[in-house]
């Protein structure tokens, strides 16, 4: 794995190209970059009332307009304090984040109150949406004493790549040149011809290769956060298999057509399925542009490229026409194109800024299936995290199909009178409680309200199948054993 | 008794017990510096691997000692076992002049006529290849220990003699190996008879061990005879009863009996060997732990585990243990027993499963409380008493054969019932077992291999894909079986030009070639044969919306190419 964060592979790196601070008036490191000192503390998805202990961290920022700061939302993740700083005095203001979007691997930081003459003599980027390739990019660093550093890369090509969630891929610029690393930086600013060109997330200091968010996505970001509500991304919810495969051609009758890639599979109540698009459905032209036979598509600007990014560039409700190649016979469709935020999915792929849901009953610790959940398993988490879990989540279109909305389960258990002999139990997927099927958290709260003549019937999909808790011995632990031996006092998080 | 699927049947107890184990192994200290007991989620390898030993070798599962198939690596140095070829040959001429030099200092210092009925076993075996199932299997050994229990009939360990290709019995003071064939084996058990091709004089005035039927108490002292370590001398250790208890049997994967620990010493080359108190024999060795895991523990089937054996194969078969097939779970809780109706007696545990295909299907069903087994009561932790004894009530079930009586009192809606059923083993249970005697079954096509699911395949491929492991957790608890019988995976393919587009999709579960649904492996070669629609073979693979397509006449023509290239003799083996 050559390709680390940039904060230690950097360090690697090989000192090789400084060049001055730009001209006096216009924009500079030390005039339109900011340092920005953020404290993350991420929720603990093991007990899921308390936070995980607060690490500090140190990053640049890109100085906008209206005295926003850009940095990325890998960053700004769980932020609980942050502050901004400017590089050569080492003042500092403390701030907040105004938005953040994770999958674009974004987010905006304005001060909390009036900031006064803090950015007086500050100079705001503008963001370069006409970039091409080969153009020369100059990416901004601070020395530890605040002195600006500047390294210089160029533009070699765009792909479709993960920012900060390894299941989203999106438009990334890769930039060649050697960047050596300075204290304290975390993702850095790339600028062209003084104007903001993107946000180095990774580089690979073997082969001096840079990933950089690009401007095009960092333009569309900020405009969405100007105009409320915001939308995001969409997310299309198919799966597609190449076909350069001639004898799969044949068995799809494509093989006097061009290119063309198969949908496999389509998730229910997402974009391509309301539009309706097909299982063995080919997709030939996206947005009027040929689809080859590994789904990329030829961009006037950027080259060969993956046709997921026409798709996902597509503006939320917007319209994307496709050609498609369904039963021997030529179809248009158009796409319209939604978001599912994260929330939306039966295990939420991604949860930060807040804790999971989850909801106390005597001992039993009950939770809505999230993905931190199961990447507590550690890297290994998809060989090593609970089966059944782990199978659900894969699975998801079975379970809502169900009409699930969250796969409620038993993480564990902190034992307690009430619920004696059940101490072994864990990572039990609820189905049933007090009769009523629990299709999540809130569910399982309203059914807890009516036990059937002073008993909790619950019941899961697996071994050992069924367990009754008496109501009111577990009431009595949630309010006394509970907070007394376990310092719990926060015994649910139903929002 | 079994242990299938992510549950231990007829034991909930021990389910408990387990997963207790993990929970400790599993919790870590996480990242904000707390530690939490039991709330991470537990490592699903854990269990997986309980079912699944060759995938990845459990560092708390008992290796065994003496002769090991399928591993041809042998874990520390647990086993007693030598490479094969020619340093063999070496090793027994070693072994035979050794023991013709020093057959007088023997004599004369006297082992005792008890000692003599106990033989030294060779056996040489074979181990068969799951990744290149067509490939004839790799020769190799090892020897363990025997010992005379009537006229020309050993009993060892099946692990000893299992996948013989040849056994020699050696005779402690006499050089001539004697060639012995196996008469009886229960891969369950671990137990096997053996007899000599010829018997001879040498045997004849032996005097065999006596087989007891009793269970040494804790903290008696015994005495463990056999050939640990090779060497052609009697080694004795000595110890006591530390512990009687179920023990996973990791001879087959899947099988859990009575054992009894002892803490004299157990070595590779042991096993097999008598496990004497006074003159009679209490138990076998048979296994135990490696030292990093536990020190001082040995284990060994007791005389219930062999006396069952021997009975079983009087008629002349063995035909394996019985099951109730069932998964049970303690009523420790009060408000269980309430909301169930049950008195306030501490009797009766709930029933959380029922195999469909089991012993108690149509009879048991699920939250039903069992409350007695054969007019033993049985208490709410799964025990019951028996001879003054506590044991868990798979005892009853243990020590019956199949079509055997057994009678149940259960509690249904609040009211006692009773009825009979009639114990069976149930063949999908054996599905993730270890198989011996057994040669890969497989069909190759086109460079695409076929394979039927099995604990020796999932561990020579290294099989990952989530629905392939979904299957071969929970056939049995889920009841796949019903849908697949014989799982068949698309485990490898040799590369070819025919195929160069579909190596990806390797380790799936095939569900339909030519509109065909696969449901055992022979149902391949079937659809395969099949004229399809436009010339054109598809596989559909479970879970895979990429259909797979094969140019029928192109694909016959790189059959006998690939067959050649990767010198695959038959293209198939269906047995």
């Amino acid at each position: 794995m050559f390709v680390t964060r940039f904060l230690i592979a950097a360090a690697l790196a090989a000192a090789f190209c400084f060049t001055s601070t730009a001209a006096a008036h216009g924009p500079s490191p030390e005039k339109s970059m900011l340092r920005v000192n953020i404290t993350s503390q991420a929720w603990n998805f093991a007990l899921p009332w308390q936070k995980m202990n607060p690490s500090t961290r140190r990053g640049l920022g890109a100085l906008l307009s209206e005295n926003r700061v850009l940095v990325t939302a890998e960053l700004a993740q769980d932020a609980s304090y942050l502050e901004l700083e400017i590089a050569s005095s080492g003042r500092k203001l403390v701030s907040r984040v105004e938005a953040v979007d994770y999958e674009l691997n974004l987010a905006t930081i304005v001060p909390v109150e009036d900031p006064g003459d803090f950015f007086a003599g500050m100079v705001p980027l503008e963001v370069d949406t006409s970039l091409k390739p080969k153009a020369p990019l100059t990416i901004w660093q601070f020395e530890a004493n605040g002195a600006p550093v500047s390294s210089t890369a160029e533009l070699s090509r765009a792909d479709l790549a993960p920012y900060f969630l390894e299941d989203t891929s999106l438009l990334i610029f890769q930039a060649n040149g050697a960047v050596q690393y300075r204290a304290g930086t975390f993702t850095l600013p790339v600028v062209h011809e003084g104007k903001l060109a993107g946000m180095l997330i990774r580089y690979n200091s073997r082969d001096q290769v840079s990933d950089i968010i690009p401007p095009s996505i960092i333009d569309r970001f900020l405009k969405d956060v100007e105009t409320a509500p915001y939308d995001g991304v969409p997310n299309f919810g198919a799966k597609t298999a190449q076909t350069l495969d001639p004898q799969l051609r044949r068995l799809l009758k494509i093989d006097s057509l061009e290119g063309g890639i198969l949908i496999t599979s389509v998730t229910p109540g997402f974009s391509a399925e309301k539009s309706g698009l097909k299982e063995n459905d080919v997709i030939l032209e996206v947005a009027g542009h040929k689809i080859d036979s590994r789904g990329n598509y030829t961009d006037p600007d950027l080259g060969l490229l993956s046709a997921g990014h026409l798709i996902r560039s597509a503006p939320v409700g917007g319209i994307v026409k496709m050609k498609i190649h369904r039963d021997g016979k030529p179809v248009d469709v158009d796409v319209k194109m939604e978001r599912r935020p994260a929330s939306d999915y039966l295990v939420d792929p991604y949860m930060f800024d807040r804790g999971p849901r989850y909801l106390l009953l005597g001992g039993l610790l009950f939770q809505e299936l999230t993905q931190p959940y199961l990447q507590l398993g550690g890297r290994e988490w998809r060989e090593r995290s609970p089966f059944r879990l782990l199978f659900a989540r894969e699975n998801q279109e079975d379970f809502l199909r169900e009409g699930r909305r969250k796969l409620v389960f038993l993480s564990g258990v902190l034992p307690s009178p009430s619920i004696q002999g059940y101490e072994s139990l864990r990572s039990l997927i609820v189905t049933k409680v007090n009769d009523v099927p629990v299709n999540d958290i809130k569910d399982l709260a309203g059914a807890f309200a009516a036990p059937i003549n002073g008993v909790h019937k619950i019941e899961f999909s697996d071994f050992p199948k069924l367990i009754h808790v008496d109501a009111a011995a577990a009431e009595q632990d949630n309010k006394e054993f509970l907070p007394a031996r376990y310092r719990i006092n926060k015994l649910q998080r139903l929002e | 008794m079994r242990v299938f699927a992510g549950l231990k049947l007829d034991k909930a107890g021990k389910v408990g017990a387990l997963s207790g184990k993990r929970r400790r192994t599993s919790s870590r200290r996480s990242r904000g510096g707390s530690i939490s007991l039991n709330l991470q989620p537990e490592n699903a390898t854990a269990r997986e691997m309980r079912l699944c030993q060759k995938l990845r070798r459990c560092s708390i599962r008992p290796s065994l000692i003496g002769p090991r198939r399928n591993n041809p690596i042998p874990p520390q140095s647990f086993m007693k076992k030598h490479p094969l070829s020619l340093s063999l040959a070496v090793l027994i001429s070693l072994t035979v002049s050794l023991s013709a030099q020093e057959q007088t200092d023997e004599a004369t210092t006297s082992l005792g006529a008890q000692y003599e009925g106990i033989v030294n076993i060779e056996c040489n075996s074979l181990e068969v290849d799951y990744q290149a199932p067509w490939n004839p299997a790799t020769p190799g050994g090892g020897t363990g220990t025997g010992f005379l229990i009537g006229p020309n009939l050993f009993l060892t360990n099946a692990h000893v003699v299992s996948d013989a290709s040849r056994l020699v019995i050696r005779k402690v003071g006499d050089p001539q190996p004697y060639r012995a064939k196996v008469k009886h084996i229960a891969h369950d058990c671990d137990l096997a008879l053996l007899e000599l091709t010829q018997p001879v004089k040498a045997f004849e005035k032996v005097k065999p061990l006596q087989v007891g039927d009793a269970v040494p108490k804790l903290d008696t002292t015994v005495k463990v005879i056999g050939f640990p370590i090779g060497g052609e001398r009697i080694t004795v250790t000595r110890g006591v009863v530390s512990r009687v208890d179920y023990q996973d049997y990791s001879h087959s994967g899947v099988d859990q009996h009575l054992a009894i620990q002892i803490d004299a010493a157990i070595n590779p080359g042991n096993s097999g060997g008598p496990v004497l108190q006074g003159n009679s024999v209490v138990g076998v060795a048979f296994q135990g732990y490696s030292g990093s895991v536990a020190q001082n523990t040995g284990y060994m089937i007791p005389t219930p585990v062999i006396q069952r054996f021997l009975k079983d194969v009087e008629d002349g078969s063995y035909d394996r243990y019985v099951d109730l097939s069932i998964a049970h779970f303690e009523l420790l809780n009060p408000a269980q027993r309430k909301a169930l109706g049950l008195p306030d007696d501490s009797i009766g545990v709930l029933v959380a499963n029922v195999d469909a295909e089991g012993s108690c299907a149509g009879v048991l069903k699920h939250g039903d409380v069992m409350l007695a087994i054969d007019g033993h009561a049985i208490k709410s932790n799964g025990m019951i008493e028996i001879e003054g004894e506590e044991v868990e009530m798979a005892e009853v079930v243990e020590r019956k054969f199949s079509g055997d009586k057994l009678k149940l009192r259960f509690w249904r809606d609040k009211q006692q019932q009773e009825a009979e059923i009639t114990l069976k083993n149930v063949e999908h249970h054996l599905m993730t077992a270890t198989k011996y005697e057994y040669r890969p079954n497989y069909v190759t096509f086109a460079g695409l291999v076929f394979q039927p699911m099995g604990a020796g395949m999932m561990g020579a491929h290294n099989i990952t894909n989530l629905r392939t492991r979904y299957f071969y957790q929970y056939f049995a608890s889920d009841e796949l079986y019903k849908v697949k019988p014989q799982p068949v995976v698309l485990t490898n393919i040799m590369p070819d030009s025919i195929n160069t587009h579909i190596r990806e999709y390797t380790g799936q579960i095939v569900d339909e070639i030519n509109g065909v649904k696969i449901k055992k492996l022979k149902d391949v070669t079937e659809a395969l044969a099949k004229d399809p629609e436009g010339g054109c073979i598809t596989i559909r693979l479970l879970g895979e919306g990429r259909p797979i397509a094969l140019d029928k006449k192109e694909a016959a023509a790189a059959q006998q190419r690939i067959l050649k290239k990767y010198l695959i003799g038959e293209p198939a083996f269906i047995e």
